[in-house]
């Protein structure tokens, strides 16, 4: 049933953006791809999920326990759908918990939120992605960092490889060359990860 | 430039949204001229459009002042031989409905498709109309795409089946079809094709619909009605798979679930892809239920095919059963989905569906609704228009209406008691005016909304002496739906130059007599521009009328982008905030946040830069980075969106 990453975050955070650098790289690297959008609404700094179906599929919607991967570019948003994954499945996560501007309301903390996802069986990567963004002098390019993290991690290789996703964030961001940057940085984060610290993570 | 993919060469294969791929296939068609109005999940149609048009100076676009007179507007282009498009979300066909039903009457000596958008699951709808109704109700086909490189195709057979019989076709996309990105191969388009070269033929008998030649047209009309039933099952749209006792009828998007779902089950039925369920073909279901003893429809919206299909079966006297959304095998609301399609065929093939079954992690998680963003004109409005009405001692009905500031139904601000549908607010209000007793109806609407539908309702309640106060948010834009232009401002749909309608003259001349233009972003302004209105209300017995200027500070911030202006940072100064909470929760701009003593801090990734927050602060903590530049002073209150 093909590969089926979802993307979940905070309106205006660049989740199309991604998804449509994800969807731009699958093709170029020969496959078939749908992107499910969420518009209007919840663009408002709303919830926002996208569905990205890779390979021999039909339908646009992942149905609940069928994701493969969660990209989360908030904490709270990535606990929202992270019902849409099958259990255990990984997640990548920008360390970062927006508190939704409404009066009266408890906001779980970002180790409260990752502990939580962990003793649910998850596998959870998670990166300052921001932060690191805003190092490379562009905090917006924070969504194609965890793009370059996610890749960095093997989890997009069903997707596409890393080169054709690079290429991907340059067509698709055409304004900016951080975001380029901030895809490899991303990518190279994950290598590091990996070596040292990816094992306690588990 | 967004949807350029739209002019992609012949033969190369490119992601597209379904919406660009209907643009795309129009295009490929060889439409001369396109109207509608802006609305989800249609409007990337026009936009996409309008790009095309920049780039090769054709087709004519223009976002037309509401869907009726799109509607009008394209019918017009046709019946003078130039094949057309109108666009609109699905609620927008209620407001195109008179025109669409002379429509199938008189016929058009070329081409005309009219895209409904239909909205299952509501994202960003009042409600879950299935518009093929409209087909069935006023003899009109309804083609129906299954996915995005299926939108291209069907937007192109839409227009050959429409100038084959000079009927008018509907497309109905929904959301997942709209709303989805996909492979599209792209096709030819002749630019030539593009210009409108038209001209209007008088043929009385056909395009006046006095009595005499509307009963003619109505017997021509149900004989075209049979020819394209018949045609429809020809349509290359529609094919037939597989085989076996069990019909899974996939209707429109309906068919990828039930394709994909067959599949993942393991299940051998035979499958039917069905893209032109109105009129259904009858030689098709003949072909598709040949030897078959169930059916199920798998249908986005209503059970329309279902409820027609029993009718055919009933009439043809055959012996099969039928399944779908009207005897619970699939949900009577909202949207399909796999796991649904595949729990329904799992119920009726007797096999287990195997679902996973998801681990939730036992949050207690806030809800995260859109908000006004930062910096937005109407949170200034807001605050000001609740202290007038508290001074004011009047008890206001807020009649809202439909726009971003539809958002002021939510807490802090709860401003809007009703909201219903486009153009609502005044025209609730000329009753509430009429009949609650003691209370004051405030209507509160957007300046697109306002051209759409609200000028009507205005002029009912100057005509009526019905006493309301309409506050008109002038923010430069139709934001809600991706700050398309409106007939207010000096841009078309291409970003041409264009006659911006003054509102404040119009509403005069309609015969307002205390009308006030204000400034959006001063809360103090906004406050007793309200309460001498009110007063006036009270006193006189008649409309007042406010209109709140101010851009939408999207819009601003675009153009300052593009004009190298730069908007000020504001930043507390914590000696003087008393931690009264005022900003994060009663003015509760998303940029302000609370920090451990109560006090306010300033986000400045988030801050706009709008200034309004000083205004708010009792203690004046509130002040600028660096002095805010009278250029952006002035763009707030000016920028109107580039165009298409
Ligand atoms: C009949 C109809 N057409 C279109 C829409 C889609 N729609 C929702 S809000 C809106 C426009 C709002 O523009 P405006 O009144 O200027 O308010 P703003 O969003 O700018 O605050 C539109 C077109 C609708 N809901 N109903
Ligand atoms: S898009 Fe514009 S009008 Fe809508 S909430 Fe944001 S600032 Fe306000």
């Amino acid at each position: 049933m093909g590969y089926n990453i979802v993307l979940a975050g905070v309106g205006g955070q660049g989740i199309i953006t991604s998804a449509r650098i994800l969807a731009d790289a699958v093709l170029a690297s020969g496959g078939n791809v749908l992107v499910a959008e969420t518009h209007g609404l919840s663009q408002r700094g709303g919830s926002v999920v996208v569905h990205v179906r890779v390979g021999d599929v039909e339908a646009p919607l992942i149905p609940p326990g069928m994701g493969d991967l969660l990209i989360g570019l908030e904490a709270i948003e990535a606990a929202r759908y992270v019902n849409l994954l099958k259990p255990g499945s990984p997640i990548t996560l920008n360390a970062e918990v927006q508190p939704p501007p409404l009066p009266k309301i408890t906001v779980p903390s970002l180790d409260k939120i990752i502990k939580a996802l962990r003793e649910a069986g998850y596998t959870v990567y998670s990166i300052p992605a921001t932060t690191e963004a805003s190092k490379l002098g562009d905090a917006r390019s924070m969504n194609t960092l965890l793009l370059g993290y996610a890749s960095g991690l093997g989890l997009l290789d069903q997707a596409a490889p890393p080169e054709a996703l690079a290429d991907s964030v340059a067509r698709v961001i055409r304004r900016s060359s951080i975001a380029v940057k901030a895809f490899w940085h991303g990518f190279k984060l994950a290598t590091a990860q990996s070596m040292t610290t990816l094992k306690r993570q588990r | 430039m967004p949807h350029e993919e739209v002019l992609a060469e012949e033969g190369r294969r490119v992601v597209m949204l379904g919406n660009v791929a209907i643009a795309r296939g129009a295009l490929e068609a060889g439409i001369g001229d396109a109207a509608g109005y802006p609305g989800n999940p249609s409007s990337e149609i026009i936009e996409a459009v309008s790009v095309a048009s920049g780039k090769l100076g054709s087709p004519i676009v223009e976002w037309s002042v509401n869907e009726k007179v799109a509607l009008e507007s394209a019918y017009g282009a046709s019946l003078s031989g130039v094949p057309s498009m109108a666009t609109m979300k699905h609620v927008g066909v209620n407001v195109a409905a008179d025109p669409l039903f002379s429509l199938a009457y008189t016929g058009t000596p070329s081409s005309i498709v009219v895209v409904s958008a239909d909205d299952p699951g509501m994202w960003s709808s009042q409600n879950e109309q299935d518009n093929r109704w409209y087909g069935v109700h006023a003899y009109i086909p309804v083609v129906e795409p299954s996915g995005v490189q299926d939108a291209k195709e069907a937007t192109i057979e839409a227009f050959r089946i429409s100038s084959e019989y000079g009927h008018p076709v509907i497309l109905r996309t929904t959301t997942r079809v709209s709303h989805t990105r996909g492979v599209v191969e792209a096709g030819r388009i002749d630019a030539e094709k593009l210009r409108p070269r038209g001209r209007f033929t008088r043929n009385l008998e056909r395009y006046t619909l006095i009595p005499a030649h509307a009963r003619r047209l109505r017997e021509d009309l149900l004989e075209r009605w049979d020819r394209i039933e018949e045609r429809l099952s020809r349509s290359s749209l529609n094919k037939i798979e597989g085989g076996g006792d069990l019909l899974l009828l996939g209707v429109g998007l309906g068919y990828r679930y039930a394709a994909e779902a067959a599949r993942l089950l393991g299940v051998e039925a035979r499958i039917a892809k069905l893209q032109t369920p109105i009129p259904l073909p009858s030689s098709f279901l003949h072909k598709a239920l040949d030897g078959v003893s169930k059916v199920l429809v798998f249908e986005e919206g209503d059970p329309v095919v279902e409820t027609l299909l029993k009718s055919f079966i009933h009439d043809e006297g055959l012996d099969v059963e039928v399944h779908g959304r009207s005897d619970g095998y699939l949900p009577r609301a909202g949207e399909l989905g796999l796991d649904k399609a595949m729990r329904a065929i799992g119920a009726l093939a007797g096999v287990d569906p195997g679902l996973p079954s998801p681990v939730e992690p036992g949050l207690d998680l806030p809800p995260r609704p859109p908000a006004l963003c930062p910096g937005c004109p109407y949170r200034g409005v807001f605050p000001g228009l609740r202290k007038a009405v508290r001074r004011s001692r009047v008890e206001p009905v807020y009649s809202g209406d439909i726009g971003c500031y539809s958002l002021g139904v939510l807490p802090p601000f709860r401003v809007q008691d009703t909201i219903v549908e486009m153009g609502g607010s005044i025209g609730l209000a000329n009753g509430i005016a009429k009949t609650a007793n003691g209370q004051i109806p405030v209507a509160i609407i957007g300046d697109s909304t306002f051209f759409h539908s609200g000028i009507t309702g205005l002029v009912n309640a100057v005509h009526n002496r019905n006493p309301m106060l309409v506050i008109i948010l002038d923010n430069r834009t139709t934001a809600m739906t991706g700050h398309q232009p409106h007939p207010g401002i000096d841009v078309g749909a291409m970003g041409e130059e264009a006659v911006g309608v003054d509102i404040e003259a119009l509403v005069k001349a309609i015969g307002v007599e205390h009308v006030r233009v204000v400034d959006a972003f001063s809360i103090r302004g906004v406050e007793k521009a309200v309460t001498e209105a009110l007063d006036y209300v009270r006193r006189e017995r008649r409309p007042a009328v406010l209109i709140a200027k101010g851009s939408c500070i999207l819009v601003a911030l675009s153009q300052a982008r593009r004009l190298g202006i730069k908007p000020p940072v504001y930043r507390v100064n914590p000696d003087k905030c008393r931690a009264c909470t005022v900003c994060y929760t009663a003015f509760n701009c998303p940029a302000i946040f609370r920090v451990e003593d109560g006090k306010a801090k300033i986000n400045p990734v988030l801050c706009t830069g709008c200034g309004v927050c000083v205004d708010i602060c009792p203690f004046d903590a509130f002040e600028p980075v660096e002095e805010p530049g009278k250029d952006w002073i002035l763009l707030m209150r000016t920028a109107t969106p580039a165009g298409w």
